[in-house]
């Protein structure tokens, strides 16, 4: 038999073990390993040069070691930073002296936008503020699908926005590109895409009392302070700052260990009395909100080693390189946001890599795709089996009807991202002005 | 209770598990970490140095590694060779190390860095699924290679940054980078262990005055680079640059690009390529060599199809054959920039092959050009390999010699990132 036809088993074999564990175990993360793993079984006995699977297996795990820290060192300053009020404070503050109701919705997505831009993941984007976002909607009369819907699409829009896209980061490690370049080429979008969904949410809403409504908005914390607000924001910008502009004068810290820096002067602008038990409980809830993002990213790692062993990927991807590009151009915005359903990030392997491949070989620009991509596949957040920011987003807002109306109701803002990321990916000479 | 206590179990076979899976795992880590190359060094060896005789700071660091020098005492032109800058390109070392076998100067100098990134050679490229390991068939049985890491070992240079800043350039590069040899030229004497090992190799250029300098990559056929020479056409006003920090780029007095286009168009067993770097790509080899010394400067490119990623199953023999289906694929598509053939795929030989007669032929051309850097030497060149190759001989294999005869005994050097045995 064929390398093809031997890799094509080993393919319909991974996909059939990642289904039947998925239904199974109702994890996609832990479907993503044993798929790994039944692959390079299976793939040993087909082409027994490959040895012993147990090395690479392990090794995957280290591909995306240092995304998984960033995870948790991100989300533990957010979470730090969170609990000293300043969040609720800059919140009331804003709904205090703000009256105008686009203006506030229009403040409302770019705080939402801040802290999964910060750490990657939508969903810590809900975490910290989706609670105070679904009331100031509330208060401005929008329905509570409505509110479901904005509070979804800032969160996925919050992962995709920059400094860190991990779709893009993942894609790039892949094909040996630099991450660089790519901030106005996700921003841009995103705000057109933003301002579109901020139009739809808000059109026709009907503001109801203010005081009603900072009576659900956390009191502003006792001594809590401009400068205990302003202190750990400015720490991390000006750690990002001196890393990209004095790179020679100071050790290398990394991400992680800068966001861990920003946490501990948190930590020390925190007015509000904690015990050490709260302190540890606010550590246990961190690990708690990133384990799936943790367990997802690492599981990635195995599920790539293990198609990279076992020629999977090379079939994907030597498949993907020969496709019409009609067929992509058509299909891409269906098969990407499924992808990501299914994979999650691992989306970025799977099918993301082997595209960049094909639009490199093509000679197109593959920097421009490569963000086209990474704005594509966060809509998948909201599809089974993971629909990970979707569910979040409805157990924040309490949303108990028919999950498919709210994706209707989404399909408008999800269009408007869709279709200008299809855009940049038919004619990606027309953004490169944007890098 | 009982369900409590049944997922305890639970989770406890499934913790000891996974502890005997990271065992297992560990101990082929451990091997590779440590696994030491023996080769026979050729009679004409005249010195060892080591990157820390350079950059002292690199002494006892996993990113020293040995410097052979070959010295005929007549005065001529200095040539630097260096392989494995990207360890998951293993033909570079392979060239390296048959150069350091079979080598034979009778003019001039000659200086072989055979594992440039030594830290790299010592992990897998993770995710990628290399194989730890390739084999030689040899007279006297197989010998066994190391495949590394395209970058710096993590347990030896780690955390990266967000994005990597070149020295001096300034340039943002992709974060990993910065555990990149070939892109942290002309490296720093106090920065990262990466960033040493790279001004270990400037001051190899410049303190050796080195009259023409070549690195052996491998690239993918997915790549338009691949199966080229690269070589500057401008270099760094140096002086200009450092009075002004301004990056201003010149026509040299001596061409190195000329030397490859003359090269390139005398090879005729195999393609060969040419192309300009670009100036304002910094951090690899052919642009900051030629900047920051008064070297001629060269990269070379052999096609390697493990770097395309889409390929079949990830097998020592892919490595050692480059054979693949898929590959055959994308190129009867018209995608590649290397007319691959699968029946003939890209062997270890002809990769070795490929550098060992692309970089003599640069040689041989900077003599003509430059009469004063003249450098006669002599090592096994592609043609022998072919024959050899036709008598179903495997000939990396052959022009290798055997570490444990006894004649070759004294000639013996284990590579290490510290001398071992009797080095």
């Amino acid at each position: 038999m064929s390398v093809t036809s031997l890799t094509l088993i080993l393919l319909i074999i991974m996909i059939a073990a990642f289904v039947l564990s998925s239904i199974k175990l109702k994890s996609p993360d832990i479907s993503m390993v044993v798929a790994a793993v039944v692959i390079a079984i299976v793939g040993t006995f087909m082409f027994p040069d490959l040895g012993n699977p147990t090395r690479y297996l392990v090794e995957g795990l280290f591909v995306n070691l240092d995304l998984a820290m960033l995870f948790i060192a991100a989300s533990l300053f957010v979470n730090i930073y969170a609990h000293s009020g300043a969040i609720s404070t800059i919140t009331r503050g804003i709904v205090e002296k703000i009256h105008n109701k686009w203006l506030l919705m229009s403040i409302m997505g770019v705080l939402m936008l801040i802290p999964g831009a910060l750490t990657g993941a939508g969903s810590v984007s809900i975490f910290v503020l989706g609670g105070i976002v679904d009331t100031v909607l509330e208060s401005l009369g929008i329905n509570k699908r409505k509110r479901t819907v904005f509070i979804f699409f800032f969160a996925i829009m919050s992962a995709a926005a920059p400094p860190i896209n991990l779709w893009t980061m993942l894609m790039t490690a892949q094909a040996n590109m630099p991450y660089v370049g790519f901030t106005w080429l996700l921003l841009v979008p995103i705000l057109i895409a933003c301002a579109i969904c901020i139009i739809f949410i808000g059109w026709g809403a009907e503001p109801k009392d203010r005081e009603e409504v900072l009576k659900k908005i956390p009191e502003k914390t006792e001594g809590m302070t401009w400068w205990r607000i302003l202190l750990p924001v400015v720490t991390i910008v000006a750690l990002f700052l001196v890393s990209l502009y004095l790179p020679w004068n100071i050790p290398v810290l990394g991400l992680p260990l800068m966001f861990v820096i920003a946490a501990l002067v948190a930590y020390l602008c925190n007015p509000v009395k904690t015990t050490g038990k709260q302190w540890l409980g606010i550590l246990d809830g961190t690990m708690e909100q990133v384990f799936p993002l943790v367990a997802n990213v690492l599981s990635i790692g195995v599920l790539q080693s293990a198609m990279a062993a076992t020629g999977v990927r090379g079939l994907i991807g030597s498949t993907c390189v020969g496709l019409p590009l009609v067929l992509i151009y058509s299909l891409i915005l269906i098969v990407g946001p499924i992808c990501q359903g299914c994979f999650n990030y691992g989306c970025s392997v799977v099918l993301g890599g082997p595209l960049i491949f094909m639009f490199n070989t093509m000679g197109m620009d593959v920097t421009v795709i490569c963000a086209a991509l990474s704005l594509i596949f966060p809509i998948g957040d909201c599809l089974p089996p993971s629909r990970i920011v979707g569910r979040l987003a409805c157990e924040e807002t309490g949303y108990s009807d028919s999950y498919m109306s709210f994706l209707k109701t989404a399909l408008v803002p999800i269009l408007a991202i869709g279709l200008i990321a299809v855009l940049m990916i038919v004619k990606p000479i027309w953004f490169t002005f944007l890098y | 209770m009982e369900n409590t206590k049944k997922r305890l179990i639970i989770k406890i076979v499934i913790l000891v598990i996974a502890l005997a899976i990271a065992a297992v795992a560990a101990v082929d880590f451990w091997t590779l970490r440590h696994y030491k190359e023996k080769i026979v060094t050729s009679p004409y060896l005249t010195e060892v140095k080591w990157f820390s005789d350079y950059v002292p700071s690199l002494k006892n660091t996993w990113l020293d590694t040995p410097v052979f020098i070959f010295d005929s005492g007549v005065e001529g032109g200095t040539v630097f060779l260096n392989g494995c800058p990207h360890p998951y390109e293993p033909a570079s070392t392979m060239a390296a190390y048959l150069m350091i076998e079979n080598i034979e100067v009778e003019k001039g100098k000659v200086i072989i860095v055979p594992r440039c990134n030594f830290s790299g050679s010592t992990e897998g490229m993770a995710g990628d699924a290399y194989p730890m390991f390739f084999s030689v068939e040899t007279e006297w049985g197989e010998e066994k290679y190391k495949i590394g890491d395209r970058y710096t070992n993590p347990l030896d240079q780690w955390p990266d940054p967000f994005t990597y800043v070149n020295y001096p350039s300034g340039q943002n590069l992709a974060y990993q980078d910065i555990r990149n040899l070939n892109r942290t030229y002309p490296g720093r004497e106090n920065g990262t262990i990466s960033e040493r090992a790279a001004y270990a190799v400037m001051e190899i250029i410049r303190q050796e005055n080195v009259d023409i300098a070549i690195d052996m990559h491998e690239a993918e056929i997915l790549y338009p680079v691949t199966s080229t020479y690269v070589a500057p056409a401008k270099v760094l006003d140096r002086e200009h640059f450092l009075e002004t920090g301004e990056m201003v780029y010149v026509e040299p007095e001596e061409s190195s690009l000329d030397i490859a286009m003359m090269a390139a168009m005398n090879i005729d067993q195999f393609l060969m390529k040419c192309s300009a770097s670009p100036n304002t790509l910094h951090g690899l080899s052919h642009r900051e060599w030629a900047d920051w010394s008064d070297a001629l400067t060269f990269l070379m490119e052999t096609p390697e199809i493990f770097i395309d990623k889409i390929t079949g199953p990830r097998t020592e023999d892919l490595m050692y054959t480059g054979s693949d289906e898929f590959l055959q694929r994308v190129t009867d598509k018209g995608l590649t920039y290397f007319p691959y053939e699968m029946e003939f795929g890209t062997p270890m030989w002809y990769r070795v092959g490929r550098h060992l007669s692309g970089a003599m032929e640069i040689i041989n051309w900077a003599s003509l050009f430059y009469p004063e850097k003249e450098c006669i030497v002599s090592w096994p060149l592609y043609e022998d390999m072919e024959e050899i190759e036709n008598q179903g001989i495997d000939s990396v294999g052959y022009f290798l010699k055997n570490p444990n005869a006894p004649e070759n005994k004294d000639n013996v050097f284990t590579v290490y990132y510290k001398p071992v045995d009797n080095n």
